[in-house]
């Protein structure tokens, strides 16, 4: 292997080129990503939104980075990807970017993420909606903010969440709508979600619980309808239902796709010199099955590195248990594992009662095993829920809901 | 090179836990954090987390290294390499010894390495 194009510059995209150049490889490395330089996305519906930090603080890394390290970043898309023979140990694969230029190399990593995902209803596709994905939708949902502005925030998951709570700085009228009530509990279970979800009444924010069924716009103005027959008007509408992988490229090219880039343990695709990372990659087991395609920042990185070390021919690090954040009104949640899997929910308060962290459980033997964990302000709990489903250290409720046992005594 | 601070007994930090010691009072005007890896050993590096300004004693250690509480990115308490992402950027270290039970920190002088 002497060349390889990373098509997108994310998370899992710069992961890639940092554990390549990190692992000793020495060949030449191309990053190819409209966006230019490589950012963080993250902070975007947080701190970025707010106006905390400006755009030069997103960057993973400096710009003299990639220099130092003989690393070329194209700021173009990839627009068509040629791949050899997979027999033909010596082909190349040919990259055609948005400006007409052409590069060649014999390894090729997707890395391309996800876009928005459009609401299925008429106006759903009104291009006066905001989507929340680049540093641009960022910026230009920002500008809109301003004292009395009224802003409808259509999903109430990880990003609407968070822009409600940004936007509140602005001195926005923000209505939150949301047919779940209350939403993500299959990521955190329903004891922290419920406790979650009422932060945006306490921040006075107006929760609708419903479905839109069609959006209007007229003269600036947006009406979001409901199958009641209400309406609520705003200025300004952001749209955050989740995403679509990005994957049309990587059909074209010939990959096995199926709601996502099918890959196996080393991120490797069904072409043998072809990688994909992060979220626009979905699992396939090695008995065939199909895994669930994860979206947080932690799998795109574990991901971009398990590319890197199966390219050098490395031991990929070990699997773990997937985990994500969110931060909103001034709080930190994590969640870790699956808290939809295992049967029963053990909970430990906080000093001042309120539930604090929440432990999925399942029967394994004769004992009972973590499989799923979420904190509020408690990322101890987490990193040790990690560490009790990744060891599968069998666990007592008991001692998981009382607050006088310190977690770290838990791996014992 | 600043003065040696006496910072108190290895035992007001037990096993697996980290002090702050503020930056009014160790001369650098930057939190230090002192940490008690499970090797028995103790460790300073500057106590804010290199990616965004998570206080690195409320992370978790083990083997030797600090996992932040925010984002999880790893740094080595020896080296205070940074191990992972998001943090990109190393830790300051700063030396600290045991004597007669006591722990010296010398504020703003790097951890001596063998690498
Ligand atoms: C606003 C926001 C907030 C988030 N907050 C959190 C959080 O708090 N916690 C958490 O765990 N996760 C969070 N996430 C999720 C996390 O950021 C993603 O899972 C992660 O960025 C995925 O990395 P990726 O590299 O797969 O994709 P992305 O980071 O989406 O990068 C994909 C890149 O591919 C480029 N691209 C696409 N098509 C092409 C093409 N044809 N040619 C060239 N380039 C192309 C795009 O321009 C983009 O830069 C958040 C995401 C967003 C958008
Ligand atoms: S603040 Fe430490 S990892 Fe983000």
């Amino acid at each position: 292997m002497d060349s390889v194009i990373v098509i997108g510059g994310g998370l899992g995209g710069f992961t890639v080129v940092q554990q390549l150049r990190g692992r000793g490889f020495a060949g030449a490395i191309a990053v190819v990503d409209p966006e230019g330089l490589p950012y963080d996305r993250p902070p975007l519906s947080k701190e970025f939104l707010a106006g905390g930090i400006d755009a030069e603080q997103l960057h993973f890394v400096e710009p003299h980075w990639f220099a130092e390290r003989h690393v070329d970043v194209y700021a173009a898309a990839a627009t068509a990807v040629d791949l050899p023979d997979p027999a033909d140990d010596d082909g190349r694969a040919a990259v055609t970017l948005s400006d007409g230029g052409r590069l060649f190399a014999d390894r090729v990593v997707f890395a391309t993420g996800g876009r928005a995902r459009t609401l299925p209803i008429p106006g759903g596709d009104l291009d006066s909606l905001f989507v929340l994905r680049t540093r641009a939708d960022a910026e230009a949902l920002r500008s809109g903010l301003r004292p009395g502005t009224r802003l409808a925030l259509i999903g109430a998951g990880l990003i609407g969440a968070e822009a409600a709570s940004a936007a509140r700085g602005f001195g926005a009228e923000v209505t939150l709508i949301e047919p779940v009530d209350p939403p993500l509990v299959p990521a955190i279970g329903r004891e922290l979600a419920e406790r979650l979800h009422a932060m945006h009444t306490e921040a006075g924010i107006r929760v609708v619980t419903a479905a839109p069924v069609a959006i209007r716009a007229s003269a600036g103005e947006h009406s979001i309808e409901f199958a009641d027959g209400t309406v609520v008007s705003a200025d300004v509408v952001l749209v955050g239902i989740g995403i679509e992988p990005e994957t049309a490229l990587a059909e074209a090219a010939g990959l096995d796709v199926d709601g996502g880039v099918l890959t196996d343990a080393g991120q490797r695709t069904s072409h043998p010199r072809v990688w994909a990372v992060g979220d626009c990659a979905r699992p396939r087991y090695d008995d065939g099955t199909l895994g669930r395609r994860a979206e947080h920042w932690e799998n795109a990185m574990h991901a971009g590195t398990a590319a890197a070390a199966a390219m050098l021919g490395q031991e990929p690090p070990a699997p773990t248990a997937p985990w994500f954040w969110s931060d909103r009104y001034g709080v930190h949640v994590e969640g870790v594992g699956d808290m939809s899997a295992g049967e029963t929910t053990v909970t430990r308060a906080d000093a001042s009662g309120r539930v604090q962290a929440a432990f999925r459980l399942a029967p394994a033997g004769d004992g009972q095993r973590v499989v799923g964990a979420a904190a509020i302000d408690g990322g101890v709990a987490v990193r040790v829920a990690r560490r009790l489903i990744d060891r599968g250290i069998a666990a007592d409720p008991a001692r998981l809901a009382d607050s006088s046992v310190p977690y770290k005594q838990l791996l014992k | 090179m600043s003065q040696p601070i006496n910072i108190g007994s290895v035992d007001d930090i037990p096993a697996g836990e980290a002090r702050v010691l503020d930056g009014g009072d160790n001369s650098t005007g930057v939190d230090i954090s002192i940490f008690h890896a499970e090797d028995g050993n103790f460790y300073a590096l500057d106590d804010e987390c290199t990616h965004e300004e998570a206080s690195l004693a409320d992370g978790f250690i083990e083997d030797a290294q600090v996992e932040c509480p925010l984002h999880a990115a790893a740094f080595c308490l020896k080296t205070g390499k940074a191990l992972c992402l998001p943090a990109t950027e190393n830790a300051r270290t700063h030396r600290v010894e045991v004597r007669d039970g006591e722990l010296i920190l010398y504020p703003g002088e790097p951890a001596p390495t063998q690498d």
